[in-house]
């Protein structure tokens, strides 16, 4: 295939068309920050702090969805763009209830490494703290609401590599909860499989296996996307 | 039914109608229904019967005919004289004197308990006098529930024109030159997109008309629905001519039964006569229209949403590009358009591109309906050419503030707009003019404050809607909405700090910035619009620094 010239943060690249703006940075080591993005699965450009400055373009476009073309000028570095991601960061953390030291995922959260990232020190905005349910109701695995920041990665696992579709939206707004089914309990649903691939793709300690300490968890998104690959070569 | 007799049915309909001198039109809009229109329709076919006069007296119920909060409104043609407040106690007053003796009712006349002295042909009334009516044109004036009404109109000529003498590009080309832009808010060309659709070579394309306006305080669309659905249908198939598509949907608010049930009424009343359907009038052309429910999320509004709804999905937008003109309903290239876009597709087609384009101004041409609402003393629903100012609106055509008030701002665009202050009132209303004062032109609504409204406690109310309406995928939106519309209430409580308002307005740029549909980009317009014209109310509910 024809590469097409694109130039990001000053540096010319040659790419293969028909990839996102992400894809693109990742092979060429330009670190872009994600969150609902898990490779393999449908991009839906939910968390935004993969977002970046297109020439040309005057809204921010999300590179995980935005695939690139012929003399693209990209920068994915301004500070803008670094002051809307600690933003973002800061709203994640104040959306629910996250609790870093008695977290199973202290250590391993994609959330708590992407505040290192962003040098994240405080945060300025009050705490909602909303109602939120911990769903024990599972025989191995238990989702705890306060911990999820709503990347709808288990949703889409399930869906588009399980084939389940245990897991979706309900409400609108800060109000948005993922369901289990009809809204049941987890424990009742009818759909799930019990195939733990929600578990690794959760990039927090939302959804974790029953009988795990503090910062115990280990996660491999990585084999959820090893699988989709593999998938793929069958075919 | 071929070509040759689509006349001849519109030639035999108005033969029928030649016997009738007099039609009285009855309000049947929304805000009339609820005055209790429907029973002075009733009432009133009783008094022509009981007087003999069904044979030269015509009762119809009709949709809205624009002076709203006077209702219930009776319209005698060919005289176009209004009468205000109709009730079942003084339609035979009215019967007696308008019919019998021959002279207007003076005190019923539209606007007579307001005026000095009312018109007795309402088209002379101020209210009346600087709309030019387009979009609304026979809204009011026909039965919306009968397609014999819209023939004789002129109705279905425009898709005659289309289908016979003109090419796909021809049609297009027509719709680029009337300058249109698309009245669902963003304002794009709408011939363009047309173009753009058009050039997509697919083995399926789809027209859909948005017509899920969710902004409150709006009833532009659903006025259009009610009041002449074959219209919008009609454009709905011209645009499906040319963009060479064979399926529309109508995507509607379930909270709207009545707009529903007409669009239904006009589908069936259309594929019947063999205007829609398989071979419109022998041309060779097949369009169908199915209307789509909406569960009243104002997002599903938003047109990557709406096609996921219609497609079965959860609500929520998506990230564009691809634009549904290239990928839209099921991956197939997709026309969307709003209803008031649709409702002057028709009356371009047959009149010419450049005939519409005379009116309006250059970027913005043709006309636009507001839903006039607020402190106003004449709301309800106008069409005026673009350009007209503001001052023109709220006080020649809406008669001023009430109770004599002092005019404060109007909020134009409604949550997704922003406010005017009176030292704009001669503003120009076109998409530029209002964009240079931090507003939008939206889908037409405008509601006028006097000096009660607290411009804090405006933008709370507007951030509210937002916060609520955010369908919750993205994060600025989901919870930026959330946090400004506490620093909001924090303010307005008086507990804030300049600290609090520096985080407000910080908060306000990243989630205009960052959201991922246009719901929570603009969602800070109405807090960013009222610190640019009324900041003296905010600094002076901040708390001093310690
Ligand atoms: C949150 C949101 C709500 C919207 N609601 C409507 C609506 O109710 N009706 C409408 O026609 N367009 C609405 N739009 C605009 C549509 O996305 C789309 O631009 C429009 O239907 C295109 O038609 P037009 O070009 O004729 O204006 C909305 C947009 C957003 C972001
Ligand atoms: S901006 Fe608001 S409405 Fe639009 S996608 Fe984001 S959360 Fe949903
Ligand atoms: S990774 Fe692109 S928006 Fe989340």
């Amino acid at each position: 295939m024809n590469k097409i010239p694109v130039v990001i943060n000053d540096t010319k690249l040659e790419v293969d068309p028909h990839k996102t703006i992400l894809e693109v940075c990742r092979e060429h080591d330009i670190e872009i920050l994600t969150m609902c993005h898990l490779k393999g699965i449908i991009d839906i450009g939910a968390c935004r702090l993969c977002l970046v400055e297109v020439e040309g373009v005057h809204k921010l476009m999300s590179a995980c969805t935005t695939k690139v073309a012929p003399n693209m000028v990209v920068k994915t570095s301004t500070e803008r763009i670094r002051r809307y991601q600690l933003i973002t960061t800061e709203l994640f953390f104040a959306e629910r209830n996250h609790v870093c030291a008695v977290c199973v995922s202290n250590g391993k959260c994609e959330l708590q490494q992407l505040g290192y990232k962003v040098g994240l020190d405080s945060i300025r905005y009050p705490f909602l703290y909303p109602q939120c349910d911990v769903d024990t109701s599972h025989a191995w695995y238990v989702m705890d609401h306060n911990r999820c920041i709503m990347c709808t990665r288990c949703v889409r696992v399930c869906n588009e590599v399980e084939g389940a579709h245990n897991w979706d939206v309900m409400n609108r707004g800060h109000q948005v909860r993922i369901i289990s089914d009809f809204n049941t309990p987890w424990g009742e649903s009818i759909s799930c499989t019990s195939c733990g691939k929600c578990l690794h793709a959760c990039p927090t300690g939302a959804i974790w296996p029953k009988a795990i300490v503090q910062g115990q968890l280990q996660k491999n998104p990585a084999m959820i996307t090893e699988l989709i690959a593999r998938r793929k070569m069958k075919l | 039914m071929i070509r040759h007799e689509l006349h001849a049915l519109t030639e035999r309909v108005k033969a029928k109608q030649e016997h009738f001198k007099h039609r009285i039109c009855v309000c049947c809009g929304a805000s009339c229904i609820s005055s209790g229109a429907e029973e002075v329709l009733h009432k009133l076919q009783e008094e022509i019967k009981s007087r003999g006069l069904e044979e030269t007296v015509e009762v119809i119920p009709t949709g809205c005919m624009g002076p709203c909060n006077q209702g219930p409104l009776v319209k005698y043609l060919p005289e176009q004289t209004i009468y205000q407040k109709v009730d079942c106690d003084n339609i035979q007053r009215v019967v007696q004197s308008q019919l019998v003796e021959n002279k207007p009712l003076e005190d019923l006349l539209l606007f007579a308990d307001s005026r000095e002295k009312a018109f007795v042909n309402a088209n002379e009334d101020p209210f009346f006098k600087q709309q030019q009516k387009i979009a609304l044109k026979d809204c009011g004036d026909i039965n919306p529930e009968s397609i014999e009404d819209y023939l004789i109109a002129g109705g279905y000529q425009a898709l005659d024109k289309a289908l016979f003498l003109l090419s796909p590009e021809e049609v297009i080309a027509e719709v680029k030159q009337s300058r249109i832009r698309g009245r669902g808010g963003a304002g794009y060309p709408t011939g363009l997109k047309w173009e753009t659709v058009y050039k997509y070579v697919s083995d399926q394309k789809y027209v859909i008309c948005n017509g899920d306006e969710g902004d409150p305080g709006a009833f532009m669309d659903r006025s259009v629905l009610e009041g002449n659905p074959h219209r919008v249908l009609e454009s709905m198939a011209i645009a499906g001519y040319a963009i060479g598509a064979t399926k529309g949907y109508a995507y509607i608010r379930g909270e709207y039964p009545l707009e529903i049930k007409r669009f239904e009424l006009a589908i069936k009343q259309a594929t019947k006569t063999g205007l829609l359907g398989k071979n419109i009038l022998g041309s060779n052309f097949r369009f169908e229209v199915e209307v789509r429910i909406g569960a009243g999320a104002v997002v599903c509004g938003e047109e990557t949403a709406l096609i996921a709804s219609i497609e079965g999905k959860r609500g929520t937008p998506r990230p564009r590009p691809p634009f549904p003109a290239e990928s839209g309903l099921w991956g197939k290239p997709t026309l969307i358009n709003n209803v008031e876009t649709f409702a002057a597709i028709a009356p371009i087609i047959l009149n010419g591109g450049e005939w519409y384009s005379e009116t309006g101004t250059p970027k913005s041409a043709g006309t636009k309906v507001f839903a006039l609402a607020g402190k106003i003393n004449y709301s309800g629903l106008i069409e005026v050419p673009m350009g007209t100012t503001l001052r023109e609106i709220v006080f020649d055509i809406g008669g001023g503030i009430q109770n004599g008030a002092e005019f404060k701002a109007a909020q134009t665009g409604g949550p997704s707009g922003g406010c005017i202050p009176a030292a704009h009132l001669d503003v120009k209303m076109d998409y530029e003019s209002l964009m240079s004062l931090g507003s939008i032109m939206g889908s037409g609504g405008l509601i006028v404050m006097d000096k009660s409204s607290d411009m804090v406690d405006v933008a709370r109310y507007f951030m509210e809607f937002s916060m609520d309406e955010s369908c919750g995928k993205c994060i600025p939106c989901r919870v930026g909405t959330k946090m400004m519309h506490d620093l909001l209430q924090k303010i307005g409580d008086g507990k804030a700090t300049q600290i609090d308002l520096d985080r407000l307005e910080e908060l306000a740029e990243y989630v205009r910035d960052t959201s991922l549909c246009g719901l929570g980009a603009s969602a800070p317009n109405p807090l960013l619009s009222t610190l640019r014209h009324f900041r003296e109310e905010y600094v002076s509910k901040i708390l001093p620094a310690e």
